[in-house]
């Protein structure tokens, strides 16, 4: 059954253009927020959007490989505010006596690996789908932090640590230049490790890859542990950003999460796409905030226009002749 | 049956499967009734009933999306936008509210239903994308605000409130609202199609059942049942709000899960629902009572739904568990 969207899709030309596709969205996009309001292309306001980019890019580099394998891990927000609240809990801060300074930031890195590494556990020992394994681990991870952090904010004081969001280099804040790291450590690892590859191999057909001598179980909770990783560096720069950890910290962030991947190209059905289709997604989500905010649109609905994004584009770039039923 | 008996056959067994939850369930009871004796009378258990009302009511909704094999991650979205629109609008519209917010609900499970299947975008995702739309709109409604109903509103709210010959009228509606189902579900064509579709959907299309319809109106009841759930709490806390319903979204699904209702599809139903719903609330009961941290009780229920997803889920129809 070829519906609207597919048919249009078929009509552009395929595989080469929707490859493309979400870069000219992107530049359309820039295009018209200039012309509605040229205080778009100013630099304070450029300035704005790269750091409003690096907690989602951080984040979204996580989910990519998740995505890529084929599966899902709605466990987000649950790692991004474990993170946050092991950061703030042992770094300088108003709740405690700690001040372990960038130990915090490594012990936050770590707690965000171990709880990826726990979901990869799961999903893969107990054999059950990612998603509810992960939607177990979602809310496993908002309790902890929530009873850690006893319910209320506490004041990240430590110094040096929120110079990551308050500290400039080249006119950007640190947490810019540590998000673009992460991408280019996700670069590297997508297109020159063999964990890389193994990832794009099990998404495009897992059991070709089992077939063909991967560890098909290590490769998958290694992905899991992976996106923990990541998903711990955007809770840092996310407590830097805010000066704080509170219960709510991780809200919104799957979401925009998701949109940014599935609105750069790579299919929910795995094995296509990657971390630079992602990079072009977290900027059309971003920009389109942005530029939403200049025309005065309420921010409000801003997730209602995320969501759309969503169903247009994995209703665009879902590889039908794959998909016998679709659950 | 000649092979060795063994626990594990015991609990792949269908029969087995629907009675350990009850059988939990019983347990679970007596346990609080030793610890704390008189929980076991009739206005406690009325209190408990009341208490899990709203729970059951979302988790009907859900049964009816995981009994096709699919999952509804947007109930708690419909259920907030319906409170906040029935706060909205019971000054101008009166009780014609109540209606305008249930077809709220009725109108975004259609979007999903019709999104998952027609541009045929995997469940999880179609749903997790219009919660969002949802979401997105509740609070442009409410301004992101928390809507107080007002008192000529609550007059016209106080019906939910009541009790009728000592049962209060929120467990006369999740009781109306889960016999409509159980019976929908086991009566008419909509319900054994179905639980056809959720069993194996290839069989089903074969066998000429409309499975596109089907799963449409699965999602779509999924949406009438959290837009009722909404409104009836908005009725009880007397406010409607963008995030009334968020911390319900895990509870109603384990309480499906842990009802026994598997999510490969086409086993389980409502009565189970009702059981599994009656746990989680009575396992919310005995944190309280035993001391746990009311914040950790998220990280009990993600840990309970891992378990009970592991034990429920019929690996033989999934080819990759991805």
């Amino acid at each position: 059954m070829t519906f609207l969207p597919g048919r249009i899709a078929i009509m552009l030309g395929g595989r080469r253009w929707r490859s493309l596709a979400p870069l000219a969205v992107l530049v359309v996009l820039c295009v018209l927020i200039t012309i509605a309001n040229p205080n778009f292309i100013e630099l304070r306001n450029l300035v704005r959007l790269a750091n409003s980019a690096a907690v989602p890019l951080t984040l979204a580099m996580g989910l990519t490989f998740i995505i890529v394998m084929g599966s899902i891990d709605l466990s987000v927000e649950g790692t991004l505010s474990v993170a946050a609240m092991v950061v703030v809990l042992l770094a300088a801060n108003d709740s405690n006596g700690n001040d372990y300074g960038w130990w915090a930031v490594l012990a936050a890195i770590a707690a965000g690996t171990v709880m990826g590494l726990i979901s990869g556990l799961v999903q893969t020992m107990l054999r059950i789908p990612s998603f509810m394994a992960t939607l177990g681990m979602w809310f496993i991870g908002l309790g902890l932090s929530v009873y850690m952090l006893g319910g209320s904010a506490i004041r990240l004081n430590d110094a040096s640590i929120r110079n990551l969001a308050l500290h400039r280099f080249l006119g950007l804040p640190l947490a810019v230049w540590v998000a673009l790291g992460a991408f280019a450590l996700a670069a590297v690892i997508q297109y020159h490790t063999r964990l890389g590859r193994h990832i794009l191999a099990i998404g495009g057909d897992e059991d070709v890859t089992k077939l063909s001598g991967v560890n098909v179980v290590r490769v998958r909770i290694a992905a899991f542990a992976l996106a923990g990783f990541f998903f711990g560096i955007a809770g840092v720069l996310a407590a830097a950003q805010l000066g704080q950890s509170h219960a709510v910290i991780g809200d919104g962030r799957l979401f925009a999460a998701v949109t940014a991947v599935v609105v750069g190209g790579t299919a929910l059905t795995g094995g296509e796409g990657g971390v630079v289709n992602t990079l072009i997604g977290v900027l059309i989500v971003t920009v389109l905030a942005n530029g939403m905010i200049l025309l005065g649109i309420s921010p409000y609905i801003q997730q209602t226009v995320q969501g759309l994004m969503i169903i247009a584009a994995v209703a665009l770039s879902l590889d039908r002749v794959r998909l016998k039923i679709v659950k | 049956m000649n092979e060795g008996f063994s626990i594990k056959q015991v609990f792949e067994g269908k029969w087995t499967q629907g009675a350990i939850p009850l059988v939990l369930l019983v347990a679970l009871l007596l346990i609080i009734e030793i610890a704390a004796p008189g929980f076991l009378t009739g206005e406690t258990l009325a209190l408990l009933f009341a208490n899990t009302a709203v729970l059951f009511m979302l988790a009907t909704g859900v049964t009816f999306a995981i009994l096709l094999g699919g999952i509804d991650l947007s109930i708690q979205a419909v259920a907030s936008l319906a409170s906040v629109m029935l706060a909205q609008l019971l000054p101008s519209l009166g009780f014609a509210a109540f209606p305008v917010a249930i077809l709220s609900g009725l109108a975004f499970g259609l979007l999903s239903g019709i999104v998952h299947v027609k541009l045929r975008v995997p469940s999880f995702v179609a749903t997790l994308a219009t919660g969002g739309v949802v979401t997105g709109l509740a609070l442009w409604v409410s301004n992101g605000r928390a809507i107080t109903i007002e008192e000529a509103g609550r007059e016209k709210t106080a019906w939910i409130n009541a009790t009728i010959f000592g049962l209060p009228m929120v467990v006369l509606i999740s009781a109306l609202i889960g016999i409509v189902s159980f019976l929908a579900l086991r009566y008419t064509r909509f319900g054994r199609q179905a639980i056809a579709v959720g069993a194996g959907e290839p069989a089903a299309w074969a066998a000429g059942i409309n499975v596109d319809r089907t799963k449409i109106i699965a999602f779509a009841a999924s949406g009438i049942l959290a837009a009722i759930a909404g409104v009836v709490l908005a009725a009880r806390l007397s406010s409607g709000s963008p995030v009334l319903a968020n911390q319900l979204l895990l509870p109603a699904i384990a309480a499906v899960i842990v009802g026994g209702t598997a999510i490969t599809g086409g086993l389980g139903g409502v009565a189970r629902t009702a059981v599994g719903a009656l746990i989680i609330s009575i396992v919310r009961i005995g944190m309280t009572f035993v001391g746990v941290n009311i914040f950790l009780e998220n990280m009990v229920f993600g840990a309970v739904l891992i378990a009970a997803v592991a034990i429920t889920i019929d690996r033989s129809k999934i080819a990759v568990i991805k």
